[in-house]
């Protein structure tokens, strides 16, 4: 089947990103699925391409995969002349990708209002740290201070240490994820009607959305959950240190035990001294589980036995015995899983004068190329072509004499 | 006039269940979709005997860990295993749009509802299957419950304190975000995309693939030969940048201080203590490299002050920083207040409780809660007598036998 015949999910869909790093993840959403992502920079490049690490000294490696499959277009917008082209641009696109709250917005002349007023055919998804109201609109803001004010942060941690946030920036995925499944839904009605509009994420209500049950428990409980550490509140499961790092094991769940004859059997027959202890029918009841004896018992049976041994023969051995267990894996571990190589999962890209291992995409469309199909590029490395076929699409429309 | 729902006239038969699925099905249901849940009697999704329950008492319809997941849905119960209950499952797909589960690979195919059989009845169906490792490769009957994808995604081992075992975020973070969001929208890129060729679309979500993009750079790093470690609240360019203790018991603020101007702002609002002017502290490279000395003198000054005051203050100057905020606290915050994200919608059995709203807005096409989460089974009966048409004398004969209802 040829590429005409068997369109991408946003083939003829033009993305204009003007994002800083709290929207750059959605953009890179509509990338992998076919839409013509362009990334608008100043002279030089936005100043998310120096966040470190760097790779080779000059790319920055958060930005490398946020970027991968977008086009890169440098305009001045302080030059009357490239801003012009910036409006010219968003006349040829379907969506506007922003990430910054009002105020800025307006300095921009990119406010939603005047966007959309100027430009009715655009769906204008407008990601930012508070939404575009509210009394806290315009307050700064960064990955840490929106994950504690959206109730994330304190539910994550040791309890005798401060809150600790989730590795990365995951706000950026948080908003991302929830943003780019708005902007395809406005995008329907756009594609429906001829009506563009503006989509306002709001970061700290999607990280408010991710709080799994905690919100819930206080009104239908009275009960507010604090941070508590990854330790097992039973007998069973938990992290457990193992030879090369750690793994987590479910061996009960709700104060009941889960594949209990299957983890007794298992330390059996590896001759772990006082493994026949956990057939005592006290592992059956939900106290001894929960109690810290109970817990600690286990942990050192376990643990006996987990010292000699790595996560992935832990992994694949408990598992052929029908055990829940799961390695806590390294970044190291995954460039080697076997599933994800075994799936061909990784796909390598150019990075600079580096070929890098990506990973592929989120989900697998059958008979589609969706995920990172191209390098990320540097600044200003489309700008030309943009431009020319701005300047032949202007010249197509311009009356005839 | 009201405006309409952007997804109004789509369907969605929904055999997903647990934490991922649903927060998936959901959006589209908030949107419009009838996003149509296809329960069991004697297999109801386990998540209604998940706490917290309304006054502490379990019940399948008082779980606001199953409600706040399924608003603006129906539900019905088919017993599946029976023939009669399968066809019935198969007419309501060849009435919908969408459908999609996350069971573990094989199960539809087993109970006769697999891609091949549904294309039978719906050859332009979106079928979105979400298994925990993928439908192929070595892994992919690999069991796992709670924390099991964020540990081997890698989530997990990164986020902590360095000199500790990790923690991760506290909560099953895999299913609360990127795997119900990225099926929202691989299923949203797919129904665009038919619409424009009349193609259906199969897509496999594998969870452990959709997770492992939520450190992507830190694969990458690997990938060039550096090493990522658990860093706390350490930032890569931001310092000082921590989660400082205030006046209180377990109060704490979240600071980031990005650039120079943003430090002398800083000191301003701590008092321009002594140490503050300690050349070294005067470039961001000398605070990340004294960060840890500077989190302790940051924390003697910020325990004398109240939280919220100390953000409104720091953020006032241009400084970002927060209270953090515990589930008690979001409840009366005022920017979420101001933008009405909590609903209280009256529930049938559990009374007015909490919702979570939709976490943006449409200017032309919003969503809304259009309703609690359904009861067990609540719309059996309109399902099949309403929408497939079943004979009523007919629908109580299966009632009876328990087929249905």
């Amino acid at each position: 089947m040829t590429a005409h015949q068997c369109p991408t999910p946003l083939d003829g869909v033009r993305v204009i990103d003007l994002s800083t790093r709290l929207g750059a993840y959605a953009g890179r959403l509509f990338a992998d699925l076919g839409a013509d992502v362009i990334r608008v920079e100043p002279p030089g490049g936005v100043p998310e391409r120096t966040v470190p690490p760097l790779v080779g000294g000059v790319t920055s490696l958060s930005f490398a995969f946020t970027e991968a499959g977008k086009r890169s277009v440098v305009l001045d917008l302080d030059d009357p002349v490239d801003a012009a082209r910036l409006e010219d641009l968003l006349g040829t696109a379907q969506m506007l990708l922003t990430s910054e709250g009002p105020g800025r917005l307006r300095e921009l002349v990119l406010h939603p209002d005047d966007v959309t007023a100027r430009h009715p055919r655009l769906v204008h998804l407008s990601i930012s740290p508070f939404g575009l109201t509210g009394p806290w609109a315009d307050r700064p803001a960064g990955d840490l201070t929106l994950l504690a004010a959206g109730g994330l942060l304190t539910l994550a941690g040791d309890p005798d240490l401060a809150p600790v946030r989730a590795w990365g920036e995951q706000t950026s995925v948080i908003a991302g994820v929830h943003g780019a499944a708005a902007a395809l839904m406005a995008l329907l009605a756009l594609e429906d009607t001829e009506r563009g509009q503006v989509v306002d994420v709001s970061a700290q209500e999607a990280i408010a959305h991710s709080l799994e049950n905690a919100v819930q428990y206080f009104d239908l409980e009275g009960v507010v959950r604090h941070r508590a550490g990854a330790g097992p509140a039973e007998a069973g499961t938990g992290l457990f240190a193992c030879a090369d790092g750690w793994i987590y094991l479910v061996g009960g769940l709700g104060g009941l035990p889960l594949a209990w004859e299957a983890i007794s059997q298992w330390l059996e027959d590896n001759g772990v001294e006082d493994a026949e202890q956990l057939r005592e029918p006290r592992w059956r009841e939900r106290d001894w589980r929960r109690g810290e004896q109970g817990i600690a018992v286990f942990r050192t049976l376990f643990e006996r036995f987990a010292a000699q041994r790595t996560k992935q023969e832990l992994y694949e051995d408990g598992q052929r015995r029908g055990i829940s267990i799961a390695p806590v894996s390294t970044p190291h571990d995954l460039l080697s899983n076997p599933q994800l190589t075994e799936r061909g999962f990784f796909r390598k890209l150019a990075v600079g004068d580096r070929t890098l291992a990506f990973p592929g995409p989120p989900y697998r469309f059958a008979g589609l190329d969706v995920g990172p199909g191209e390098a990320p590029a540097e600044p200003g490395r489309h700008t030309e072509a943009v431009l020319n076929s701005l300047s032949a699409s202007a010249a197509a429309q311009a009356p005839k004499e | 006039m009201s405006s309409p729902l952007p997804l109004k006239g789509l369907r969605v038969a929904d055999f997903t269940w647990v934490g991922a699925g649903p927060f998936f099905t959901k959006p589209l249901a908030d949107h419009g979709a009838d996003v149509i849940k296809i329960e069991s009697r004697s297999r109801t999704d386990p998540i209604r005997n998940m706490a917290p329950f309304r006054d502490g008492v379990p019940g399948p319809d008082r779980s606001g860990y199953f409600a706040n997941r399924n608003t603006s849905k129906r539900s019905i119960c088919l017993d599946l295993k029976d023939p009669r209950g399968r066809d019935l499952a198969l007419e309501l797909i060849a009435q919908s749009d969408v459908v999609a589960n996350n069971f573990t690979p094989g199960t539809m195919d087993r109970l006769g509802l697999g891609y091949e059989d549904v294309l039978k009845v719906r050859p332009d169906v979106i079928y979105l299957e979400m298994p925990m490792q993928g439908n192929a490769g070595p892994h992919r009957a690999f069991r796992g419950y709670g924390l099991a994808i964020a540990a081997v995604g890698g989530l997990l081992g990164l986020t902590g304190y360095p000199e500790r075992p990790p923690v991760g975020t506290g909560t099953n973070y895999p299913d609360h975000v990127p795997n119900p969001l990225h099926a929202a929208v691989a299923v949203l890129a797919a129904l665009r995309r038919r619409r424009r060729t009349g193609q259906g679309q199969y897509i496999e979500l594998s969870q452990l693939e959709s997770t492992v993009n939520a450190i992507g750079p830190a694969l990458l790093a690997t990938a060039a030969g550096m090493n990522t470690e658990r860093c706390a609240n350490d930032d890569a360019v931001a310092a000082p940048q921590g989660v400082y203790p205030c006046a209180g018991d377990d109060r704490w603020c979240a600071i980031t201080v990005g650039t120079d101007s943003q430090w002398a702002a800083f000191v301003r609002v701590l008092g321009n203590p002594a140490w503050a002017a300690r050349p070294e502290f005067a470039t961001v490279q000398g605070r990340r490299g004294a960060r840890r000395e500077l989190d302790g003198l940051i924390a003697e000054v910020t325990a004398t002050r109240r939280a919220d005051e100390l953000a409104d203050e720091l953020t006032s100057a241009g400084v970002p920083a927060a209270k953090v905020s515990d589930a008690h606290e979001v409840l009366l915050d005022p920017q979420l207040n101001a933008r009405g994200h909590w609903r209280v919608l009256k529930h049938p059995v559990m009374g007015p409780s909490v919702y979570d709203n939709i976490p943006y807005r449409l200017s032309a096409t919003p969503g809304e809660l259009r309703g609690p989460a359904p009861l067990l089974g609540a719309d059996t009966r309109d399902v099949c007598v309403g929408l497939l048409g079943m004979d009523p004398d007919a629908y109580q004969r299966l009632a009876e036998q328990g087929v249905v209802g």
